[in-house]
């Protein structure tokens, strides 16, 4: 209640754009987002738990939402995890649009009451709290540290060159300054949005692009360290980048990334990790290449996993019917990586929502040619905008004064903070939809092992030889071919429980499997003396357990 | 310098023979004093055996008890089982903050079974402390240092090698415990001790197809048969069972995970660095070292001590990362692996990413290109010492303990061969080495051995950098302008930035300051023709300088108006330390 009051004395103070901000910040604060899940645990309570896996610097919790809460530790998981980056405000709510509808299709349908017994999801709608809390401070600018005090250029000094307002609009845009030796000149399709004048054409740049404020430590660099802090999803083992801003001392060297680690080791039932994050496997899965798994330290996908994400990906792009889903690649220390590299599982990144091209008129009303899609983002983004009456999205640019360029012609402008991360609310209601359609899908192709077959024959000696077949009824293999070579990926296990009356003379107790694909199955024997049941179980954490008796005459 | 040092440890020994410290037959006035070790130390302590936890314990909290105003005692974190970690602070507590101080780190056993890490560690604290008083070098090496010294960083598996029954190579881990197998059970095949002597030896059988004999020198050994040579045993590895009948023996025993593949250099996981625990620093003994070391900046050297191999490892790392070293680095190194190569027999200098195993997430790589520190690692046990005395430049010769012919006296490591059925390998026998050899010293070689090491350390805490203000130059401008030019000097081997340091800023610039409120320009003079200099924009009359190289000199100049400036300089080092100097 308290910021939201907060939030309207805000909107009061900056009247130029008071239209806008009030639907701008629809988002949700920490203690919003909080109060929300707390509600929202409390009304499923037999359905839903909420804990936290760990502590911000600021105190702040990051919560875990279980879905599927009875016995959730001891049947196959997925994780949905979002706020992997501070300034991507929509996944985080996305992630709990789909919650939430989750539980109330729970209450409603048998079949996602089923889905919600026999799988657990492990929701963290928010990792990196401290950054993203930033979209709600008096100065908005997109903030990815957290708040770990981090000296961001390495020079002894902490926080030395913040961002000014200088235009005194609450917001962080860019500052642009009319120079002949100037790298940007204005966009032909939309003059505001300022682009690369590319020498190599002959084209002229007009201005230096910085972003807004002054070089309060006389580096000849603009802004370059203000306050906070390490990006979660820089900080983790694979391709960690080194002495770069925002990477932290060392890879997991922060309390949420080390949180969130702890809690991923800890549960052994985690089948595969889906991440709304910037990156995108989804719409496009990522190729099997050959040299990239020949090395020592493997880099790609391994055959059978990249097969995988296809599968996957189809399946994606068939249950959510989104369409131009933007190309990211995996960057280096992210969280999708480290899931599939360090932590050996399946791991999908997409970020729910994307820009969605503006339809091409067939026939525009004054008979000019239709828009072809610009080569700009900021330029679709802005046609977007305008076409589906998104307001406040863009600061004119503005004549104002900065020390550092005396006598020269200054403007602040350009997109607002966090717009390209936020879209209206109210459109993500059916984004979220697709996905939980997708995620209903996937939970049914998950591996299920099943004894069949299974058989006891007699031998010679009056010994009795049990054989059976391990059979994979779903069409996801049981653990990624990854999953084979890491030691934090238990492996399919068979386990032959007789009684002291009876010995196994060969074959060996427990049997484990590597990655059974779907719809594959393995045989087991052994040679049993003596007499009376013996049970035959095959389990493994990511693809269930079942249980079976046989006789021995 | 060599012959010295070689006298003085043969006459450690003979110290050594003339009887246990504790039990004090003779008085001083009885004892000719030898040469080097101190002459009537306060703690009493012989170095010619392991000491454990408790022991580690009890002598560090006397040291600290015994020396004031030379030694802190403070525990930096807890293990995994919860014992205290300890670490030393050893500097001259009356003559400045030793956090201001350049310092010099020093730990041992963060591999579990090389035990003699600890003892080497708090042999080099003792000896620090004890000599400070008669020892002039000692005390000047004090006053101007800070030593950091822990003892052990792996204190539940140290007590768990000596106190339970082990073997040699029990465990390179900590106690976590882990499911190796992947079978989701937790340490459900450990080795055991099958035929209930006390040890745990190894398993041999006599096969056609062995590739073992016995040892025509010593009848308890197994050597590799030679090529052309017909095998008469084959080795089945440690005592054991296979307890949980998947088939494979003891290969879930305690651990496994190596803490010294847990540092966040280059860090990767098990699959590829075998002993990789879950991330960098997932050991919580580690995490606690690393956040000690952030916590202390000043740390410009680093030695660890390891057992066996007895090479100092400059550690570079796996052949991934290539060699990011520049030219300085490499002289500084140089000179320093020379050094070791006079006072360390055996010493050879390798660079571990090319003469080693190539290895990810190590402690020294960790220490060296995260934080620029020049770290060496102490390979104890060098084959020097077992072998012949005589530094052999046969790399056969050198391929480890296996291969080296040094007796155990009467048969003291060992354990006769005993015949044992076993459930799954029918008639064997069992025994070989036990704990105590050959990973750690013989009692005989762990004092000698410790006091060589110990001098390398003290070798390089001595060339850490050091710093003083030269000289101050006054000369009169126009308009009531004075210029002032200041010569800082580094008169030791070890630069305030390492290479690595400066091209990743790693550690913040040193400042050279003037304590005169009227300074309107400030500079650093690339020579000291050059002039202006490189100008410094803001702070005037704190000049930023990257690096004092080692052996080397920076000039800074200030233009101050008055007439008559306040001539105080000042040098602030993170790994340089704090001078001040009026003129």
């Amino acid at each position: 209640m308290k910021s939201t009051l907060k939030a309207a004395f805000l909107v009061l103070a900056f009247t130029g754009i008071s239209s806008w901000a009030h639907a701008q910040r629809d988002y949700q604060s920490y203690a919003q987002l909080t109060s929300r899940l707390q509600k929202l645990s409390a009304r499923y309570s037999k359905l839903a738990s909420l804990t936290t896996i760990g502590k911000t610097a600021t105190g702040k919790e990051i919560w875990l939402l279980t879905l599927g809460r009875d016995n959730a530790a001891n049947k196959p998981a997925l994780v949905i995890a979002a706020g992997l980056e501070g300034t991507q405000l929509a996944t985080t709510e996305l992630a709990l649009q789909m919650a939430e509808q989750m539980l109330q299709g729970a209450v409603l349908q048998d079949s996602v009451r089923e889905l919600l017994q026999q799988k657990t999801f492990y929701i963290l709608p928010n990792l990196n709290p401290d950054a993203s809390e930033q979209y709600h401070e008096k100065l908005r600018w997109e903030r990815l540290g957290n708040a770990q005090p981090v000296d961001d250029d390495r020079d002894g000094r902490m926080f030395e060159d913040p961002f000014e307002d200088l235009n005194k609009d609450g917001l962080i845009t860019l500052m642009r300054v009319k120079s002949p030796s100037g790298t940007h000149k204005p966009s032909e399709e939309d003059p505001r949005v300022m682009v690369k004048a590319d020498v190599g054409k002959g084209e002229q740049g007009e201005y230096l692009l910085l972003t807004e404020g002054i070089d309060n430590d006389k580096d000849g660099k603009w802004n370059e360290d203000p306050e906070g802090g390490v990006q979660f999803n820089r900080n983790f083992t694979f391709d960690y980048p080194y002495f770069t801003e925002g990477a932290g001392e060392h890879p997991m060297s922060e309390r949420e990334t080390k949180a969130f680690a702890d809690f991923m080791f800890d549960a052994s039932n985690v089948y595969a990790v889906f991440l709304f994050g910037p990156a995108n496997t989804l719409s496009e899965p990522l190729r099997f290449n050959k040299d990239k798994v020949g090395t020592r330290i493997i880099t790609g996908p391994l055959e059978k996993d990249a097969a995988v994400n296809e599968q996957v990906s189809k399946l994606y792009n068939r249950t959510t019917l989104l369409k131009n889903g933007p190309k990211v690649d995996p960057s280096p220390g992210d969280v999708l990586q480290w899931a599939y590299f360090h932590y050996g599982r399946y791991s999908f990144s997409t970020p729910g929502w994307w820009t969605p091209l503006v339809p091409v008129a067939s026939e525009s009303s004054d008979g000019a040619a239709p828009l072809a899609p610009s080569a700009h983002e900021d330029v679709n983004f802005l046609r977007w905008a305008e076409a589906n009456d998104v307001v406040g999205t863009f600061v004119n640019w503005k004549a104002i004064k900065n020390p550092d360029f005396p006598g020269q012609e200054v403007e602040v402008g350009g997109l607002a903070p966090y717009v390209k991360n936020t879209p209206p609310v109210r459109m993500l209601e059916p984004i979220a939809q697709k996905h939980f359609r997708f995620f209903s899908a996937f939970a049914k192709a998950m591996p299920s092992l099943q004894i069949v077959n299974i058989s006891a024959e007699k031998a010679p000696g009056g010994n009795t030889r049990i054989t059976a077949e391990v059979y994979n009824q779903g069409s996801l293999p049981t653990h990624s071919e990854l999953g084979d070579r890491s030691r934090w990926v238990q492996k399919v296990q068979v386990t032959l429980h007789t009684n002291d009356n009876q010995k196994i003379l060969s074959g060996n107790k427990i049997q484990l499997s590597n990655a059974v694909a779907g719809g594959e199955k393995f045989q087991v024997s052994w040679l049993v003396n003596g007499k009376g049941y013996v049970t035959v179980t095959a389990s493994s954490p990511t693809a269930g357990k079942q249980t079976k008796e046989i006789y021995l005459r | 310098m060599k012959k010295r040092l070689s006298a003085c440890a043969l006459l450690l020994i003979g110290w050594l023979g003339t009887g246990e410290n504790n039990v004090q037959a003779q008085t001083p006035e009885q004892v000719f004093n030898a040469a080097g070790p101190p002459q009537n130390p306060k703690v009493p302590i012989s170095w010619n055996r392991y000491y454990d936890y408790a022991g580690i314990t009890e002598i560090c909290a006397k040291l600290a008890k015994a020396y004031p105003d030379l030694v802190k005692l403070e525990t930096i974190g807890d293990s995994y089982q919860g014992k205290r970690i300890w670490a030393l602070t050893i500097s001259d507590f009356n003559t400045g903050d030793p956090f201001r101080k350049p310092a010099m780190y020093l730990d041992g056993n963060v591999i579990s079974n090389e035990l003699q890490g600890s003892e080497f560690a708090l042999y080099t604290a003792w000896y620090l402390v004890e000599n400070f008083q008669d020892n002039a070098f000692i005390r000047e090496l004090l006053q101007q240092k800070t030593f950091y010294i822990l003892p052990t960083i792996n204190p539940d598996a140290r007590d768990n090698i000596m106190h339970r029954i082990n073997s040699a190579n029990a465990t390179r881990a900590g106690m976590i415990p882990l499911d190796d197998d992947s079978d989701g059970l937790v340490d459900e095949d450990q080795p055991d001790d099958l035929n209930k002597d006390g040890h745990i030896t190894f398993m041999r059988r006599k096969s056609a197809k062995g590739r073992y004999v016995v040892d025509p020198q010593n009848p308890l050994r197994l050597i590799p048969a030679k090529a052309g040579q017909s095998g008469e045993y084959e080795l089945l590895g440690y005592e054991g069972l296979d307890a949980d009948g998947d088939g494979r023996m003891n290969e879930d025993p305690p651990g496994y995970y190596d803490p010294s593949r847990d540092w966040a250099w280059n860090w990767q996981p098990d699959y590829i660095q075998h002993g990789a625990l879950k991330y960098p620093f997932s050991v919580p003994e580690n995490r606690a070292v690393k956040d000690f070391v952030l916590r202390h900046p000043n740390i410009a050297g680093a030695q660890s001590y390891h057992s066996n191999g007895g090479m100092g490892l400059e550690s570079l790392d796996a052949v991934e990362e290539g060699n990011t070293e520049n030219q300085g680095h490499n002289q500084v190194n140089d000179l320093l692996k020379r050094y070791a190569e006079q006072v360390i027999p055996g010493y050879t200098y390798q660079l571990v990413y090319k003469d080693l195993d190539s290895a990810f997430g190590g402690k020294l790589n960790w220490l060296h290109h995260a934080r620029g520190i020049f770290t060496f690692s102490n390979e104890l046990m060098s084959p020097y010492l077992q072998v012949d005395r005589q530094k052999t430049k046969d790399p056969e010769q050198e391929a480890g303990p296996v291969d080296v012919n040094y007796m155990p006296p009467f048969q003291d490591a060992y354990v006769e061969w005993v015949p044992f059925e076993h459930p799954t390998y029918g008639n064997i026998e069992i025994g070989g080495f036990k704990k105590n050899f050959p990973q750690a010293h013989p009692g005989d070689l762990l004092q000698e051995d410790a006091h060589r090491n110990m001098v390398f350390t003290l070798y390089q805490a001595y060339q850490l950098p050091q710093l003083e203000i030269r000289e101050v130059l006054t000369r009169k401008l126009s308009n009531g302008l004075t210029e002032i030019t200041a010569t800082v000097a580094n008169t030791r081997i070890l630069p305030t930035h390492s290479g690595q340091d400066l091209k990743h800023k790693i550690e913040r610039p040193d400042y050279i300051s003037l304590k005169d409120s009227t300074v309107v320009a400030g500079m650093v003079l690339h020579n000291p023709d050059q002039q202006p200099g490189r100008e410094q924009k803001l702070n005037l009359a704190r000049l930023e300088i990257p690096n004092i190289p080692g052996l080397g000199f920076i000039k800074v100049r200030w233009v101050v108006l008055a007439n008559k400036p306040n001539l105080v300089v000042e040098v602030d080092s993170r790994k340089g330390g704090v001078v001040r100097r009026a003129f």
